[in-house]
């Protein structure tokens, strides 16, 4: 391997962890709803993908940051909605009912997306587009870069979220005995649909930096980020918010490394046998959560 | 009448993938890889005949048993892992196979042209049933035959030794290891022989489409496969049936009339049938006051891997 | 009261004079002609515009008389759309299902290439061939692209343009009026049926007509990040860039191409993207895109079409591929009142063999960008022009001699 090539493979992987970061965050949102409630929410990337839709209504209104921000904002609101329908009125010791009934809401979704924009792919605003960093012969996106910012920064909000506010608390604590948080006054609905909005704020932000960075949305956007969303979630380890960050860009710098050795058709062959190796060689995940919880 | 013919072969291979599911859900393992092991049998079957000219009875026994074996081998090291994990685990095998087939290419020289997979054109010219002039009506009989005999199996075993062993293991995995009961050994056979039932199906349908290729065995195949015993309630077999009958006849085909509002509704419906049903159709007794089906608790396979919400006694009926 | 009986007696002589129009003008028969595609999905949108152009056409048909009958009585065409979803299985369905009408003859469709394949397997390979159980019902495709599925039984005829016809076009017209451009880089999207194929078309022709091809990048349909692609392109640097993909990867790669400053001297793409598609997606960034396409707006007759369509309803467009549908309606008509179809319950196998050995008899037909051949493997060689991106809209580029 000559010099170019070593060059255009570190780039690769540059390129990859950056953009990880988006999967990150949707790995954030699978790991935060499963270490709350021990369910899957297999929703979750589709109402991520729907609030970056959503938030295209405002698109010609306002500027470029605010739209992130609705989407964001309607990100919670669907995440809200995902609870009510597929899990508040669930009885808790049926994970398989809400495994199906938010099955059957990832369908809803991505029906709906493709009903009302007739399938055809929607240009999202992207930030700093041309703003690339040129570091001798490597080459930093300046979007990738940002959506890696306001990821990192969404994670520190969350994270200061959970330890610092009264809702943080509770959430964690009915994560770690629910019994014993309801024995001391919360609310155990009130405490999993905050931490599904938390979730939904965090998936619509995801939404959009994803479309952000590709440029175009479209529905065929929702079912792959829920597999690399569930793969990152198990990698990081269960209910682990550092873990699927880390996991993540792991997971981005890998894709694309895989992709530069052995090209695009067996990429994910490969990426699935890491998945694999780190489920036999390290089945609790990268970070076992904290509270003992697995 | 061909229509329903046509329509009753459909619901016949669900059927029978939803039961290759069904086997695996009652250990308490939720596997999203059946959707691989009919991608095998399709492939394997699919191969042995266009490309070598073997009886279809033997194709599709081959294809059921290495569908098989796969499961076996990738039973072992699954099962050392649960709940979500497991799930994903069997996402990325299926996909894994999935990306073998894309990029499968193996065409031969045969009296009818070149056949074989072509990577990710696809593989077709599977022409066995029109070639050697099945009717609809005999297609039915095979594939029903074949239902019929995995739901008489499945019955048998649920009747004997191994489905007590099975439903253990599903309800709680502790209180089995301590019966005595070797978990890896029972997880693997129910995993297995899911792969065998799946494999099985995936050779007929092969067949009857004539034509298969990846996208064909997405996770979106895996998601109906255990859509249907989810929706049609663990505790019976015929619950699956009912639920194959229900999305793909009357949801699938007999909503037609509502045009585009059809896919809208069906994800729309799925949510609707687990708020009122949550343990699936056939769980409870249709009506109050009827005889009902014999099990009260029906074993909910977990994806929570955390052992102290059961001890919370958070399992209620 | 006398108010009252006035309006009432209006109405009942307007409803007297529209009823003795209305009996004028409608035949108390009805012919029947099936559509399947895709109505619902992702690719929605196809069916959606195929089924509005067939109505179109009906339309048109029925004002002017209607079809004749084999008894020369007249029936107004009636357009029957099933939904299959783009998938496998409920294209068989929806087959069968229009098989097992009694008023069915002929169906057109179906949208994508993977239900294609299936349903034609499931027809009988040979006409009288008696061991063959496969279903007997001619097909007449209006979108399903990918080369050479026709020849998979008798019974399925296509509308579709020749790709490897209008590649080896174009690549002569870059030839002949770009004689400066000498290298060659392309873009697949391998796990999609057509684009993968097509591909191979624009390879081989580039490569024909001395273009030196470097390479290619790859990516799947699904793809989100194309930088290691379009740095390979870069690197590359070649003169002509062609993109074999769908509108939502090929907007996904042009943008990044315009992010790492990637600016070829020409570039090709997929048939299929010359839609509107492309240009919502990614406008900007497909500026001087060229597609070679079988429907522009750039006659009388193909005007008149897409102004029918949007009379049905103005949100749909007609492209190249509900043009076909368009057409083969038309077709379809005439060969009816050629073969002296009888469209009756009785007739209905006999109507349905008539059409077949009338579709395999076609020599001719009419497009709406001039006459359409036909091929002896089922296939059309239709007439095709070159199209541009242009600051949001697709012009003509060339019309090259056929």
């Amino acid at each position: 391997m000559d010099l170019l090539d070593l060059i255009d493979l570190t780039q690769s992987v540059l390129d990859g962890v950056l953009f990880g970061a988006t999967y990150s965050l949707i790995g954030i949102g699978f790991t935060l709803i499963f270490g709350v409630m021990h369910k899957i929410n297999l929703a979750y990337a589709a109402a991520s993908v729907g609030a970056a839709y959503l938030s295209l209504i405002v698109v010609s209104h306002v500027p470029v940051p605010v739209v992130y921000l609705v989407a964001a904002l309607m990100g919670g609101v669907l995440g809200w909605l995902v609870y009510l329908i597929c899990f508040r009125f669930l009885p808790l010791s049926n994970p398989l009912a809400t495994l199906m009934s938010t099955v059957g809401m990832l369908l809803a979704i991505e029906e709906l997306i493709s009903h009302l924009t007739q399938g055809m792919p929607m240009n999202y605003p992207a930030m700093f587009q041309s703003a690339n960093i040129e570091i001798g012969s490597f080459f930093i996106r300046g979007d990738l870069l940002f959506v890696f910012l306001i990821g990192c920064v969404a994670m520190v909000g969350l994270t200061q979220l959970l330890k610092r506010t009264r809702l943080g608390l509770a959430t964690r604590a009915v994560a770690q005995q629910p019994v014993a948080a309801q024995l001391c006054g919360m609310g155990i609905n009130s405490t999993n649909a905050s931490t599904f909005v938390i979730a939904g704020l965090l998936g619509g932000t995801a939404g959009a930096m994803a479309g952000a960075a590709i440029g175009v949305l479209s529905p065929l956007l929702a079912l792959p980020l829920t597999v690399k969303g569930l793969v990152v979630t198990v990698i990081g380890g269960l209910g682990s918010i550092p873990g699927a960050i880390v996991a993540g860009l792991i997971v981005g710098g890998a894709e694309n490394l895989f992709q530069f050795i052995r090209g695009v058709s067996e990429r994910d062959i490969y990426v699935m046998l890491l998945l694999f190796v780190f489920l036999v060689f390290r089945p609790g995940g990268l970070f076992s959560p904290p509270g003992g919880r697995d | 009448m061909d229509f329903y013919l046509g329509l009753a072969q459909v619901i016949g291979i669900h059927t029978l993938l939803g039961l290759s599911a069904w086997c695996v859900l009652h250990t308490g393992q939720v596997s999203l890889a059946q959707g691989g092991f009919f991608a095998i049998g399709a492939y394997v079957a699919g191969m042995l005949t266009s490309m070598w000219q073997w009886p279809l009875a033997l194709a599709l026994v081959t294809g059921a048993g290495i569908a098989c074996v796969v499961a076996i081998a990738v039973g072992f090291p699954a099962m050392r892992v649960k709940g979500l994990m497991l799930v994903v685990a069997t996402t990325a095998f299926a996909e894994i196979v999935r990306l073998v087939f894309f990029n499968l290419e193996w065409r031969i020289e045969t009296s009818e042209g070149v056949v074989g997979p072509n990577g990710s054109l696809g593989f077709g010219g599977i022409r066995y049933f029109p070639s050697n002039g099945w009717s609809a009506f005999e297609v039915n009989a095979l594939i029903w035959s074949l239902v019929g005999g995995v739901l008489l199996l499945l019955w048998w075993f649920d009747r004997s030794r191994v489905g007590t062993l099975w439903r253990a293991v599903g309800e709680d995995e502790i209180a089995a290891q301590s019966a005595g009961i070797n978990l890896t050994a029972t997880k693997v056979s129910a995993f297995g022989i899911g792969g065998a039932i799946a494999g099985l199906a995936g050779g007929v349908f092969a067949h009857y489409t004539t034509h298969v290729e990846h996208s064909n065995f997405g996770i979106l195949l895996a998601t109906f496969a255990i859509a249907y015993p989810i929706l049609g309630g663990l505790a019976s077999l015929a619950g699956t049936l009912f639920a194959v009958i229900f999305i793909q006849g009357f949801l699938l085909e007999g909503l037609r009339f509502l045009g585009e509002w059809r896919s809208l509704l069906f994800g729309a419906l799925i949510v609707l049938v687990m708020l009122v049903r949550p343990d699936g159709f056939l769980s409870r007794a249709l009506w109050p006051g009827r005889v009902g089906p014999r099990r009260q608790q029906t074993a909910s396979p977990s994806v929570d891997d955390s052992d102290t919400a059961r001890q919370e006694g958070s399992r209620h009926a | 009261m006398k108010c009252k009986s006035r309006i009432l007696g209006s109405m009942l002589v307007t409803t007297a004079a529209l009823a003795a129009a209305g009996a004028a003008q409608a035949q108390d028969k009805a012919l029947k002609i099936y559509g399947f595609g895709a109505k619902s999905g992702v690719v929605g949108i196809f069916g959606q515009q195929s089924e509005a152009a067939m109505q179109a056409a009906a339309n048109i048909i029925n004002k002017a008389g209607g079809v004749t009958l084999g008894d020369g009585s007249k029936a107004r065409l009636v357009i029957e759309y099933l939904d299959d979803r783009c998938n496998a299985e409920e294209g068989i369905n929806a087959l069968r299902r229009i098989a097992s009408q009694n008023d069915s003859i002929v169906a057109i469709g179906p949208t994508c290439s993977n239900v294609a394949e299936p349903v034609f397997g499931i027809l009988q390979k040979k006409v009288g061939d008696s061991s063959d159980s496969g279903i007997q019902f001619p097909i007449y495709t209006d979108v399903a692209a990918k080369g050479g599925l026709a020849s998979i039984s008798q019974w399925s005829f296509r509308n579709v343009p020749s790709e490897a016809n209008m590649y080896k076009s174009i690549f002569d017209w870059v030839k002949t009026s770009r004689p400066e451009l000498k290298t060659f880089w392309g873009g697949v999207e391998k796990d999609f049926a057509h684009s993968n194929a097509t591909y191979g078309v624009m390879k081989k022709q580039a490569a024909d007509n001395g273009l030196e091809v470097k390479g290619q990048s790859e990516w799947l349909l699904n793809d989100i990040n194309f930088s290691n692609q379009v740095r390979e392109m870069k690197r590359a640097n070649a003169d002509v860039v062609a993109i074999s993909a769908h509108p939502f990867t090929t907007c996904g790669v042009l943008k990044e191409m315009a992010r790492q400053n990637v600016k070829p001297k020409l570039l090709i793409g997929l048939t299929s993207s010359s839609s509107m598609e492309t240009l919502q997606g990614c406008g900007a960034q497909a500026e001087g895109l060229v597609i070679p396409t079988s429907f522009a707006p750039v006659n009388d007759n193909a005007k008149s079409a897409a102004a029918a369509i949007q009379a049905i309803n103005p949100k749909y467009n007609m492209d190249l591929h509900n043009a076909a549908a368009y057409e083969n309606v038309f077709t379809l008509k005439d060969l009816i009142e050629k073969q002296k179809i009888m469209g009756r319950p009785d007739t209905l196998q006999a109507d349905r063999q008539k059409m077949r050995e009338a579709l395999a008899g076609m020599t001719q037909t009419n497009g709406l960008l001039g006459a359409v051949g036909r091929t002896g493997d089922r296939e059309a060689v239709k007439p095709y022009l070159f199209v541009q991106a242009k600051s949001g809209a697709w012009v003509v580029a060339h019309t090259p001699a056929q």
